[in-house]
């Protein structure tokens, strides 16, 4: 039995062109995977997808739509790149994400019209950062300090910062809900000192400053002495520990940037398109699809740009496919099978398959036993 | 005395508890193989979804039940070939699981010229007796009064912990979480046993699905389930990775859910603690939890298979 199987072998270092290649095959593999769900439910999968890459790429406020939408992933790709590439898994993007959006838009409530723009919005922007990496901490110290691990506690902290945000709006009469509306409750408007300026269509500057932290994020982690022992903990924490490397005060560095990361993305979020802490506009699982950015882009943060761009794609198309009547879900369905396949295939990325070559029967009956 | 708050809480918490039940000792036992698998969340509203569709198909609650098994022990198919079989991250593969989940059972309840969203469920779980010793007090409710599946639960729960400790498949399936390599020159067939316990939980998973589709929400929506699939990996630890110890945990979750509707019939000052701050509670109760049980080298002391999501290479024996 064994003669016949294939066998598997470490490939080392994969060329560049199967690490790209295989990324897209995982896409096409999803793709084909719900082109059978919607065919088992009566939809022609190609004027589905169709559809989607018209209302995504076909026209110049659909492009600026898509983009709007993939600023958030892209940050929140940041933050689960960073993170997974030394191990720390910050599975609460989530959460830090609503709390980088209620930090900014309270920034932005307290400040008011007072200041000018150009003062007003680094503030903002920076206290979304703070907020999410703040909420990071709850999970960091724990895990850094007494192993507490953080899967488990980033994950619970989503939950409890939605419910934070809904205590928010729904259940008080904080600074945060609109006084003026009082039929349904909803976030008061960011005064405009505060919102981001936009430049083509609807689209802000939050999609400049998520393409310049990837490449600050690219620069920290492949160019910096930080970065460097930032891989070695990721690698080995034993090698780490020999060569003198302080291990926790790495991984709690990592985790406080993945937060920094994922409450930009809310603030950014807040700060643009949404313009007020919304429930309804927030609670979308975009961190949750930064994992499904980071996975695909192989954790290179500048790979997170084009995939985010891809994702956010996705979700922009996701709306407009109710007009033709196909559930929109099933762009949370071909993301998760993007994930699924993109995971699998870093198999093939860090292995080689061959055919076992015709061997003496000595070693063949080795390989038996 | 049946209907005081104390009684009515008790049994709702046991109600709400029951999925949690099924979907943590199926996390436990696909654990205790070494394996974690994060798409609980994902499996269950896969099975939330297929087994409400096999009921209103064809009215029986079994096939309901039984198809989500399956469904569940299909859907966790993917994470077993992904973790066991490919070795990559199992932590990544689990998420995958539950996103693809969370879209397809969303996506399959809506799709179709006559979907399932909000459709009423054809048959319910429902009190196997509602007089006679069921009105004794406080016991009849609490211990008589309940579904089926509730029951179903202890026995499940008491099954899995007898076959955990006490069997030899038990004994192969705690030596494969804990050093698959020695599990394997023993003799056992360290793949085999991780599908096949992967599978299980992840058809106990369904089946906890379809509690809440059949029995606790019996009207197709959305998300039926809450964040129950998430609590349960929770609850894993809570319960120590003891399945009978399951039961308990899962209970003071399901009053940890219930407390807020609870409060809100005590009037004030009670009621007027906001729900949205309540709702907190078991996601507080779980870090707590996790705070308390697993600082310093407590998690192994509490009995956390030390394979657990490491990838093993039978190659490098």
């Amino acid at each position: 039995m064994t003669a016949r199987r294939l066998i598997v072998e470490p490939r080392g270092l994969a060329s560049i062109q199967l690490t790209l290649l295989i990324p897209l095959l995982a896409v096409f593999a999803a793709l084909i995977v719900g082109g059978v769900f919607l065919a088992l439910t009566g939809d022609n999968p190609f004027s589905v997808y169709r559809h989607m890459v018209d209302t995504a790429f076909g026209s110049s406020r659909g492009l600026s739509e898509t983009l709007i939408s993939a600023t958030p992933l892209i940050l929140t790709g940041l933050a689960a790149a960073v993170a997974f590439k030394m191990l720390v898994w910050n599975i609460g993007a989530e959460g830090q994400f609503l709390l980088g959006a209620i930090f900014s838009s309270g920034m932005a409530i307290a400040m008011g019209d007072g200041a000018p723009a150009v003062v007003v919005v680094p503030v903002v922007v920076i206290a979304g950062g703070i907020g999410g990496a703040l909420w990071a901490s709850i999970s960091a110290i724990p895990r850094v300090y007494l192993g507490v691990n953080e899967i488990i506690t980033t994950l619970m902290l989503n939950f409890i910062a939605l419910n934070l945000m809904n205590y928010l709006i729904f259940g008080s009469s904080s600074p945060w809900r609109d006084p003026a509306v009082s039929t349904f409750p909803s976030g008061r408007p960011i005064p405009d000192s505060g919102r981001l300026p936009e430049f083509f269509n609807r689209l802000d500057i939050g999609f400049i400053i998520a393409a310049v932290l990837a490449l600050v994020a690219w620069f920290l982690i492949g160019k910096t002495r930080w970065g460097f022992e930032v891989q070695v903990v990721g690698d080995s924490p034993d090698t780490a520990r020999y060569a003198g490397i302080g291990v926790p005060r790495k991984i709690l560095g990592v985790f406080l940037l993945s937060g920094l990361f994922a409450g930009l993305a809310g603030g950014l979020y807040v700060a643009g398109p949404v313009g007020a802490l919304d429930p309804r506009s927030l609670d979308l699982g975009l961190g949750f699809t930064g994992i499904i950015v980071a996975a695909l882009a192989r954790l290179n943060p500048v790979a997170v740009i084009p995939v985010g761009i891809l994702m956010g794609a996705l979700n922009n198309s996701g709306p407009s496919l109710q007009s033709i009547g196909v559930p929109p879900e099933i762009v949370i369905m071909l993301q998760g099978a993007i994930l699924i396949f993109a995971v699998g295939g870093e198999f093939f990325i860090a292995n080689r398959l061959r055919r076992p070559e015709k061997a003496p029967a000595g070693v063949a009956g080795l390989e038996a036993a | 005395m049946n209907d005081t708050q104390l009684v009515l809480t008790i049994f709702a918490a046991m109600s709400l508890g029951t999925p949690l039940i099924f979907a943590t000792v199926g996390e436990i036992i696909t654990e205790r193989a070494g394996i974690l698998n994060l798409g609980v969340q994902g499996i269950m509203l896969v099975g939330a979804v297929s087994g409400f569709w096999a009921t209103f198909e064809t009215g029986s609650l079994i096939l309901g039940v039984v198809v989500a098994m399956i469904a569940g022990a299909v859907f966790s198919l993917i994470h077993a070939f992904a973790s066991i079989t490919l070795r990559v991250s199992q932590i990544v593969s689990g998420l995958a699981l539950t996103l693809f989940g969370t879209g397809l059972a969303s996506f399959l309840g809506k799709a179709g010229s006559d979907p399932l969203v909000g459709e009423p469920a054809r048959e319910t779980f429902d009190p196997m007796l509602t007089s006679g010793i069921a009105d004794w007090p406080v016991i009849g409710p609490l211990v008589f009064g309940h579904d089926i599946m509730v029951y179903v639960a202890w026995v499940v729960a008491g099954a899995a912990s007898y076959y955990v400790f006490h069997t030899r498949m038990g004994l192969s399936l705690r030596a494969v979480g804990e050093d698959p390599a020695s599990a394997e020159s023993a003799g056992v067939n360290v793949a085999w046993v991780r599908y096949a316990h992967v599978m299980a939980g992840g058809a106990l998973a369904g089946l906890g699905g379809a509690y809440f589709s059949l029995a606790l929400v019996p009207t197709w929506q959305d998300d039926p389930i809450g964040a129950a699939g998430w609590i349960a990996i929770a609850l894993v630890i809570l319960a120590s990775w003891r399945p009978w110890r399951a039961v308990f945990a899962a209970y003071l979750f399901g009053a940890a859910t219930r407390i807020q509707f609870t409060l809100q019939t005590l009037g004030e000052p009670w009621s007027d603690i906001p729900s949205t701050i309540l709702a907190m509670l078991p996601f507080v109760l779980a870090i707590v939890a996790m705070l308390a049980l697993t600082s310093g080298k407590r998690a192994r002391l509490l009995g956390a298979p030390a394979a657990l999501a490491i990838p093993y290479f039978r190659e490098q024996r």
